[in-house]
């Protein structure tokens, strides 16, 4: 198969895979891009939004639509770390005899929904750390590897504060990408209440296998990216460190801590698969700002002044994005100075 | 890899454009400042003659080719360019993603891909200018200047001053001098003025001998001419006399050592000094606290100052450094107090000898010496610790009715040793060092100082500090206890 034709199949399975979650789910596109994007990343994805909005229902949707084993978690403040991992049960063989024998949690899925990650105690949060990161699990020293692909989508509801733990800054880091579920417009709402309480059954089929997904995460490892293009992603992170000399002074005077290397690799990663979903083969300007905000707002700590000015981060990261283009910019395009 | 030709014919045209957009650019900024100095030159054209319009014309030229020169030299890179393909042509950075990887042996696959898409898409562009043209902020005023140029060549030379001076000579000036019925005051006035103006005033020509006289006729370069009709060139100045008669103020400075001694004043006194610093060491402090080196130090400045002065202090000093070397910082307090003691009383009587007013002590002092007149009373301890005798009311020669206020304290709060029992009753003092090494000291506090300071800081802070009005009585209270203890 030649390089255009990966392409152009990865744009085509893309695009069913799209195809299958929208006949569920109604209106959100940017939402169900992103999702798709950070799964072939090969990164998570968290999910912030009111109760109702069916973030839920597009991670089963999505799940459904995938040749992949699915698990949910429902998060509650007495969940403890083993019911997510597992843990080692005394088993009888046999012959009589006793042993411990692992018993695997729900994390031992392809397609892990965290719902409402927020409503569990960090203890049980930090039990994803491992598993997010590495791929792998470590119980009774043991380290397990976890089935590929592996993808954790997680749920949160921002505005129930009580008797939630906001997730640590470590846990975040872990996410590829933090959407934010809107509410739908008028003209989705109407669709929605048509499709969902009248008398019609919606099947999702299934287009894709995990074999394909992991192919597809190889294509887009080798999509190119051009010098001034990787330039601007590294200034943009850098431009959200207050401390750095040419960040821009909406940053100097908002943030406590910056993004992450993390937060780079994100957003290179997230701007190749944009690129190849538009069927092209290198990453523009374009793609990054595209996916500036949802793969930098959650890495990006308000410092107290931010937090009581009630600084919008999204708006925050178009600053920086702006003032960092203009850096890279300098000398470069006024070639007539 | 497909044929990069194209791309590469792609951006070398860029290349041209941004080169040929660099020459206009360059060209008019050079032009512009070459026109400011083509202005200058017209401006002066009157001296330059002829040369004036040529030269002006040339420096516009030059400074217009200069500028293109530097901008045709200038290098322009091939991402630069291929960037701004991209961008004119809305190619989404695909030519400067193909130029950049193009090159590199480490292309993953889709490297030729993209090439080759890119390659169908330039063939596709059609032609037109990738680099647009940027006029210069300086090009933008550029007819300004080039309009005053044009207006200076066609104006009639600008008549430039010649650099000389007026013609200040006499026969000039009687030239232009109107005939007037002038009176000697008019002569007086203008004719030396413009003489000496023009006759550099020598040093040999101030005869200060001749400006006796009030009306004499001024002859040439008599400056004494200057003070006449005045009163100051009626007087010689006469130094010498003026030494003689004297001033007040130049006698009152030749009898200095009568003056007050303002360096010798009480706050700046050996005593008050050392024993400032000698309660900055050991204040509140048992003896075993205190620093020995701040303390050996301290005894040893006393020691210098004794030995400088002769004093008698000096063998104290000595007796508490060796105190302190043997370990007995009690004994080397002790004898800290004793050598403060005399350096008070050698201050004290030094200061009476010079019979100043010296505040407290001077005071304390008249008092012990009206004492003295009496045949009553000793020193100032006497005076301060007398019994029955002096200042209480209705028992003293106090002219006050109500007798004169009892000095309960002396003036300096921390000089307080009050030795032997305590009476019974309410005190005014109280011992700290009842138990411990301590215990044998005679220190003690001013209990009720002590807490009428603690009062108004609590007063003070129940002002400041946002504390619960139902509070107040409770804590007033408990001052109130302390306070009748």
């Amino acid at each position: 198969m030649t390089q255009d034709a990966r392409v152009q199949d990865f744009v085509a399975s893309f695009e069913g895979l799209r195809a299958e979650v929208e006949k569920v789910i109604v209106g959100h596109r940017e939402i169900i891009n992103h999702v798709l994007i950070g799964m072939f990343a090969g990164g998570h994805v968290l999910l912030e939004g009111v109760p109702g909005l069916g973030k839920t229902l597009l991670i089963k949707t999505l799940a459904e639509g995938l040749e992949l084993s699915f698990s949910r978690i429902q998060f509650t403040p007495d969940l403890m770390p083993a019911d997510i991992i597992g843990t080692n049960i005394i088993v009888e063989d046999a012959d009589g005899r006793k042993h411990f024998q692992f018993q695997q949690g729900p994390i031992f899925a392809h397609i892990v929904l965290a719902d409402e990650i927020n409503r569990a105690t960090p203890k049980t949060q930090s039990a994803l750390l491992e598993g997010m990161q590495e791929a792998a699990v470590t119980v009774g020293g043991v380290s397990r590897p976890l089935p590929g692909p592996f993808f954790v989508l997680a749920t949160q509801n921002p505005i129930e504060m009580e008797g939630t733990y906001p997730l640590p800054e470590a846990q975040l880091d872990r996410f590829l990408l933090k959407l934010r579920v809107r509410y739908p417009a008028i003209e989705e709402l109407n669709t929605i209440i048509d499709r969902t309480t009248q008398a019609r059954a919606v099947s999702v089929e299934r287009v894709m296998s995990g074999a394909r997904v992991l192919g597809f995460r190889e294509l887009i490892r080798e999509v190119p990216i051009a010098d001034h293009v990787r330039a601007l992603a590294s200034t943009i992170i850098m431009a959200t460190h207050p401390q750095w000399e040419h960040a821009p002074e909406a940053a100097r005077r908002f943030i406590r801590y910056g993004a992450s290397p993390r937060g780079a690799q994100a957003l290179v990663l997230g701007a190749k698969v944009r690129a190849l979903t538009e069927g092209r083969f290198n990453v523009s300007v374009e793609d990054l700002k595209a996916l500036a905000t949802p793969a930098l707002r959650h890495r990006i700590i308000l410092n107290f002044e931010g937090e009581a000015e009630g600084i919008d981060t999204d708006t925050l990261i178009g600053q920086i994005v702006d003032s960092a283009e203009a850096i890279t910019a300098q000398g470069k395009e006024a070639f007539v100075r | 890899m497909p044929n990069s030709e194209t791309l590469d014919r792609l951006v070398r045209r860029v290349v041209t454009q941004v080169r040929r957009r660099r020459v206009e650019h360059y060209a008019l900024r050079g032009a512009f400042w070459a026109s400011l100095v083509s202005v200058v030159l017209l401006a002066v054209k009157g001296p330059l003659g002829t040369w004036a319009l040529p030269l002006a014309a040339g420096v516009l030229v030059a400074g217009a080719l200069g500028g293109a020169l530097w901008g045709a030299l200038k290098r322009t890179s091939v991402a630069d360019a291929a960037r701004l393909a991209d961008r004119a042509w809305g190619l989404q950075d695909r030519v400067a993603t193909a130029v950049d990887w193009m090159g590199r042996s480490d292309r993953p696959p889709l490297v030729d891909a993209l090439v080759a898409d890119t390659l169908r898409r330039v063939e596709r562009l059609e032609p037109r200018t990738a680099a647009r043209r940027v006029i210069p902020r300086d090009g933008r005023f550029l007819p300004i200047p080039v309009a005053v140029a044009v207006a200076l060549a066609l104006a009639p030379a600008i008549p430039v001053p010649s650099g000389r001076l007026p013609d200040f000579s006499v026969g000039a000036e009687e030239e232009q001098q109107e005939p007037r019925a002038g009176s000697s005051m008019t002569d007086e006035r203008s004719r030396p003025a413009a003489r000496d103006r023009l006759k550099p005033p020598s040093f040999e020509e101030r005869d200060f001998a001749t400006r006796t006289g009030g009306t004499g006729a001024a002859t040439s370069g008599d400056l004494s001419a200057v003070f006449k009709d005045t009163a100051l060139s009626a007087q010689r100045p006469d130094f010498q006399s003026f030494l003689k008669k004297g001033d007040e103020r130049l006698k009152l400075l030749e009898q200095a050592d009568r003056l007050p001694d303002l360096q010798s004043d009480f706050t700046a006194s050996q005593y008050k000094m050392m024993f400032r610093k000698s309660k900055a060491l050991s204040g509140g402090l048992r003896p075993d606290q205190v620093s020995p080196q701040k303390l050996k130090e301290l005894l040893e400045e006393m020691e210098r100052l004794g030995r400088k002065g002769g004093a008698n202090w000096q063998g104290d000093a000595s007796e508490g450094m060796e105190a302190l070397e043997g370990g007995q910082p009690d004994r080397a307090l002790e004898a800290m107090q004793r050598a403060l003691d005399k350096m008070r009383a050698q201050d004290e009587g030094a200061r009476s000898g010079k019979n100043l007013k010296g505040g407290r002590e001077s005071s304390r002092g008249a008092a012990a010496g009206r004492d003295r007149r009496g045949g009553e009373g000793g020193g100032p301890e006497d005076q301060d610790f007398g019994e029955g005798e002096g200042m209480m009311p209705g028992r003293g020669r106090s002219n006050s009715p109500k007798g004169e206020a009892t000095q309960r304290l002396r003036g300096n709060p921390y000089d307080v040793g009050v030795e032997g029992e305590s009476r019974r009753g309410r005190k005014d003092g109280y011992d700290t060092n009842m138990t411990g090494r301590g215990g044998q000291m005679a220190s003690r506090l001013h209990y009720l100082g002590v807490v009428g300071q603690y009062r108004k800081m609590m007063e003070d802070a129940i002002a400041r500090e946002s504390i619960p009005r139902d509070f107040h009585s409770q804590i007033k209270d408990y001052f109130q206890a302390l306070d009748e203890r």
